[in-house]
């Protein structure tokens, strides 16, 4: 295998692990229930106050949501579904980091295709170069050198 | 005397009578605008069933927005403590004056933080007898998506939300929201 395919391969790799990580919104599979509540809320914007989330602020509306964010991790609900339900009340700008689906997860999926497609073109541009210095003397050259030798 | 100081006094004139006139055109903006002027907005809700207001009913008639189902609703978030709130009072108690003799809409209003006392002692004061219910917790407020007071969302005769306005109502801004959606129904 050559050294241009295992780099294509690596790359390739390092790119399906970081799409994977960026779809599944992180493991918090084993974390408590508290745990989660903070996570959430620390990704819910705080609607009555201005550029603090719902876990930072002491504002009523914001301990109303965390109460409703732990009491549907209690009734079983995912953050998928939790978050969904308050986009439902107060838009998609409710969110602190955009939605990985839809038109938002182009926030997710764009970088990594841009780190692609210049890790892609570094990888030409080396192809090219390394092609370049390592070209053949032509029958000029040898003749040049052998000139140069005889004198 | 230098000619950079000569030019610098030349200009420093020109530079205090520009941004006198920027603050002059401020303050009038600022002392002509109406506070928190009525302004509809956009909400997830619109279009969608209205969620319950369900919670003690601390003044006027135990109603729910099922049982007002076949009138335009005016649910108001407000607080006596919210200075637009009191600003809004007396357009809320014309409007609903005025469809109480029509039978074709009536004001609902949710208390949002404040104490039930205060707020029984302001419309003994003030006026509105309409079905005031307290949500301590703000789980009714949560529920509608209220971002600030005073808010208002107008609820059709079906029990769909139509229209959302933020900042204080006022009588014909609700009246003219009234016209227009009474319109769409004939549509």
């Amino acid at each position: 295998m050559t050294r241009t395919r295992v780099a294509w391969l690596a790359l390739a790799a390092a790119v399906l692990v970081a799409v994977g990580v960026a779809l599944s919104g992180g493991t918090d599979h084993h974390a408590t229930a508290a745990q989660r509540a903070d996570a959430i809320a620390h990704n819910v914007r705080c609607p009555t106050c201005s550029g603090q989330s719902v876990a930072e602020s002491a504002s009523p509306a914001a301990q109303a949501i965390r109460t409703e964010v732990r009491r549907r991790i209690d009734a079983g609900q995912s953050r998928q579904q939790i978050e969904a339900y308050l986009e439902t009340r107060y838009g998609s700008d409710i969110l602190l980091t955009p939605p990985r689906s839809g038109i938002g997860g182009l926030v997710w999926i764009v970088p990594v295709i841009a780190v692609v497609v210049a890790g892609g073109a570094l990888v030409l541009a080396l192809q090219r170069w390394s092609r370049r210095s390592l070209a053949h003397p032509s029958d000029e050259d040898r003749a040049l050198v052998a000139r140069a030798e005889q004198r | 005397m230098t000619s950079g100081v000569l030019a610098r006094r030349r200009v420093a004139p020109w530079i205090a009578g520009a941004v006198a006139i920027v603050l002059l055109v401020v303050i009038v903006v600022a002392a002509r605008a109406k506070p928190a002027e009525q302004r509809t907005a956009d909400s997830p809700l619109l279009g969608h069933r209205a969620p319950a207001v369900a919670g003690a009913v601390i003044s006027g008639p135990a109603q729910t927005l099922d049982y007002l189902r076949g009138k335009y609703v005016v649910v108001n978030f407000f607080a006596t403590w919210c200075v637009p709130c009191r600003q809004e009072h007396p357009e809320l108690v014309r409007f609903a004056a005025h469809h109480a003799s029509l039978d074709d809409a009536a004001v609902m209003q949710v208390v949002y933080g404040d104490r039930a006392s205060t707020v029984r002692s302001f419309l003994h004061k003030n006026g509105g007898d309409w079905t005031v219910v307290d949500d301590p917790k703000g789980s009714i407020a949560l529920d509608w998506g209220v971002r600030g007071l005073p808010e208002s969302y107008l609820v059709d005769p079906k029990g769909f939300v139509i229209y959302k306005i933020t900042g204080g109502a006022d009588d014909s801004g609700l009246e003219a929201l009234l016209r227009q959606a009474k319109a769409g129904e004939t549509r």
